[in-house]
């Protein structure tokens, strides 16, 4: 029953005059900006997509990391902007999530460990004793790398903090950390520039302590049970934007991105590593 | 409401001495430091956060995209409570004692016993998980959106609902249903002839207010993500929109505020109805066509959220939650996990504890004020019209604060004074605090309303001042109903306090929070375990201090039910 009502889906829009050809392909991302923010930056990617595939591209923002996950795992959502982690989760979820593509900065992403500007903190070692800020509990960049690197110095967050939050979201640690309400936190650095270019936050208040070394960060996923011809129009979609084409360009920049290549899974099992190092992933 | 024993030196008592420490102990675990409140970092987040407050935002556009949350928010209680009732009403049946059937001299059979103890248990259960903990649950089970909202609503009140009716079952008279019984009725015939007409004014009365509590939740369950208003309202706060914040709390406000009339309203035709049976056509008609209005609401609530019967029933769905339930299975007993678990449950116990002292001082405090029948006896003497304009100024501006403590829930006022204190339990402990201060306070200033008041005419006549003749006169005698609301408050904010920690303030729910959102969910089960048992031992906790400080030893024996109390005192 399950298998027949999915090749319906996977037919159904084939036949040009049945009314499910107008069916949106549905996409969502990992809330780790305001989803506002989330919204306006996937507006002119989605008429872009929307012309490639030949069908509507419905957006929906969410709340919650985990529930993309969710979402991919329950046929609910058709295309993922997913951090590193929440590929992993999901690709441990379904076992056929295709990652498609991925900025080129993507490949060699890292976090910055902030602290008010005012802060004795010199080095990670200092932080032992403090209070301390991860973005989203299911974030690459706002948790799972920190986590992961500050083990590696040999402070276990657990242990050493004398107080762990979760903020939710990378703009809102930044803000945290300026208004002194947590001794530090980490964040993802193509976030924290953008805070830094629009002034969202004061460079007087707030410096970087640390930057983690390099590793594989977001990506776009589609379901694996969704159409080989439209994954592979999405893909080439992604590939085909040029930074010399000045309507391209407006799209790339506002997904902060030079441009997209290719990516594989192979490219996370060292995210997959470091989850199992740090505990965030078990079994 | 009179003092059958000295009241004021039960403070003193061990039970007084205990409490203080209670509290003091509570304010050194979650890190109190009320000098974190006043410092001028603090004074300055708090004022920039109410400057963002105002003007609310108010463009058509912002204003008419809230029509579709809120209709959904109320969408979700209805059909929340609709659902609760659904499960209520078979565990209330068996979870009423027994003997509320049984024919005098025959005892109850032993299957009849088991089924009482089995409602019971699953009751306790269902109600001792905090809603929004439901919420995030099924939010992982069913995806995010209104469904996870109504469940977790339907499931949670059903808890309280069949308490609550099992107990109004158990003190209708138990004349009619013996009679009724020793004439060869079935068991379900007694019940249905002999206990149910009597206690169906109560009972509807009582799942009325509790939908206006449903509607409060319901605002706030989005919060995890289960529909409604609040997945809009964390949007807003998570952009630091407060102007958006502002605009939605005080439409919530304002509904919640009209629904609350209504149902007050009914509530108090209900209570004049009280009888037997349904006296006449025009009252059989009046009760069918009250029904029909409800079933009609309930099928347009699910028309609004777009829900149908397939979503919880269908084999896929089905086999979907059956997964998540067999992945729970079994509990993390990792060495290593349950050692944070003691610490994390002793925050959420002080959390507790200090928020509900908090509370009960800041309302006893604004409660004075807001008595205003009771400033109005000025000894005898009318009040001169400018010393009456200045108690009615003061009595409105305490009710007004009060309002906007009960208003907000606790989690919102957690991510308010997050910003002031820092992040951890203390802000959470002063979240519930401030809220618990909202409805403590309204029940405090009621209460004191309502004692005689000869001896403080008495005390005003012989020259004492206001404040010395209520302190002496009025608080003895209210003593008790205070120490009864405040207790069963705390009962409430032990759930309250095992939330929090979603939102940063530590505790049980900040591991909750982490395991759900990490797919770990032997961790969640384990978690799950702990917070009920938590909360049911400081259920008992409360339970046993009640009877302590309330009825003396002596008066034990006699306690009847307080089906009257605890329905007022559960309101957020």
């Amino acid at each position: 029953m399950h298998r027949l009502t999915r090749l319906l889906a996977l037919f159904l829009p084939l036949l040009p005059l049945s009314a499910a050809a107008q069916e949106p392909l549905r996409v969502s991302a990992i809330p780790d900006e305001s989803p506002t923010e989330l919204l306006r930056k996937f507006e002119p990617l989605g008429k872009y997509l929307e012309q490639a595939i030949g069908r509507p591209v419905k957006f929906t923002p969410v709340t919650d990391y985990a529930a993309t996950v969710e979402g991919l795992a329950a046929g609910k959502l058709d295309l993922v902007w997913y951090g590193g982690f929440t590929f992993v989760q999901a690709r441990l979820r379904t076992g056929t999530a295709i990652p498609l593509v991925q900025r080129e900065e993507d490949a060699r992403f890292h976090s910055k460990f902030i602290v008010p500007a005012a802060s004795k903190a010199q080095k990670l070692q200092d932080l032992k004793g403090a209070s301390f800020a991860f973005g989203s509990v299911s974030s690459t960049s706002g948790h799972l790398m920190p986590r992961y690197f500050l083990l590696q110095n040999g402070i276990d967050p657990d242990k050493d903090f004398a107080k762990v939050a979760y903020s939710g979201a990378h703009d809102v640690t930044a803000k945290w950390v300026e208004a002194g309400k947590v001794d530090a936190g980490a964040l993802n650095e193509s976030i924290w520039q953008r805070l830094l270019d629009e002034k969202k936050i004061d460079p007087s208040k707030i410096r970087v302590l640390w930057t983690t070394p390099e590793y594989h960060d977001y990506n776009w996923t589609v379901r694996g049970d969704l159409d080989p011809k439209v994954v592979e129009k999405l893909r080439g979609a992604f590939l085909a934007l040029d930074p010399a084409n000045p309507e391209h360009k407006k799209i790339l920049d506002l997904q902060r991105a030079r441009k997209f290549i290719p990516t594989a899974p192979e490219n996370y099992t060292a995210i997959e590593k470091a989850a199992r190092a740090a505990g965030l992933i078990k079994e | 409401m009179t003092a059958r024993r000295p009241p004021l030196p039960a403070l003193l008592s061990w039970p007084g001495l205990a409490l203080a420490a209670a509290v003091g102990l509570s304010y050194h675990v979650v890190g109190g430091d009320l000098g974190a409140l006043l410092a001028p970092g603090a004074r300055r987040a708090m004022a920039d956060f109410a400057r963002g407050f105002w003007p609310p935002a108010h463009s058509a556009a912002f204003l008419s995209s809230l029509a579709r949350p809120l209709a959904e928010t109320v969408a979700i209680a209805l059909l929340g409570i609709s659902l609760a009732l659904l499960l209520a009403a078979p565990l209330a049946f068996l979870a009423a004692s027994p003997r509320v059937l049984a024919t005098p001299g025959d005892p109850p059979s032993a299957a009849r016993r088991a089924g009482w103890l089995a409602a019971r248990v699953l009751l306790n259960l269902m109600r001792s998980v905090p809603e929004l903990v439901w919420a995030l649950v099924f939010v992982r089970a069913f995806g995010m959106g209104p469904l996870a909202g109504v469940l977790a609503i339907g499931v949670g009140y059903a808890g309280v609902l069949g308490k609550v009716f099992a107990e109004i079952f158990e003190s209708a008279p138990r004349g009619p249903a013996a009679a009724l019984s020793g004439a060869g009725a079935t068991p379900l015939g007694a019940f249905a002839f002999g206990v149910f007409p009597a206690s169906l004014p109560l009972v509807a009365s009582y799942a009325l207010y509790r939908f206006d509590c449903a509607l409060r939740a319901s605002a706030v369950l989005g919060l995890v993500g289960a529909g409604g208003v609040g997945v809009q309202l964390e949007l807003s706060l998570k952009m630091f929109a407060y102007d958006e914040v502002a605009a939605m709390v005080i439409a919530l406000f304002a509904l919640v505020a009209g629904v609350d009339l209504l149902s007050q309203l009914v509530r108090r035709r209900l209570q004049r109805s009280r009888g037997l049976f349904p006296l006449g056509l025009g009252a059989l008609r009046a009760r069918a066509l009250g029904l029909a209005a409800w079933a009609l609401a309930a099928w347009g609530a699910a028309r609004v959220l777009d829900l149908a019967w397939r979503d919880v029933l269908s084999p896929s769905a089905l086999a979907s939650v059956g997964g998540f339930a067999g992945s729970l299975w079994p509990p993390d007993l990792d060495p290593a996990f349950l050692r944070q678990l003691a610490p994390a449950a002793l925050v959420t116990f002080a959390v507790s504890v200090l928020g509900t002292a908090i509370g009960a001082l800041l309302g006893i405090l604004l409660a004075y004020p807001a008595a205003h029948r009771l400033h109005a006896l000025a000894g005898g003497a009318r009040p001169s019209p400018a010393r009456g304009a200045a108690l009615a100024l003061a009595a409105w501006t305490a009710r007004g604060i009060l309002n906007l403590g009960r208003t907000l829930p606790e989690l919102l006022w957690a991510l308010v004074l997050i910003f002031a204190v820092g992040l951890g339990p203390f802000a959470g402990a002063l979240a519930l605090g401030v809220h618990t201060a909202g409805v403590l306070g309204r029940l405090y200033a009621e209460a004191l309303e309502e004692v005689p008041t000869a001896p403080f005419a008495a005390l005003r006549e012989a020259g004492a001042s206001d404040a010395a003749a209520s302190a002496l006169a009025v608080l003895p005698q209210a003593f008790p109903q205070l120490v009864a609301y405040t207790l069963y408050r705390w009962e409430v904010n032990i759930r309250a306090s095992a939330v929090l920690g979603v939102v940063g303030a530590g505790g049980l729910g900040g591991l909750l929070y982490v395991s759900l959102n990490l797919f770990h969910h032997h961790r969640t089960l384990t978690l799950l375990a702990v917070i009920v048992v938590l909360v049911t031992a400081v259920d008992l906790l409360s339970g046993a201090l009640r009877q302590r400080l309330v009825e003396g030893p002596a008066e034990r024996a006699e306690a009847h039910p307080e089906a009257g109390v605890p329905p007022v005192v559960d309101a957020w």
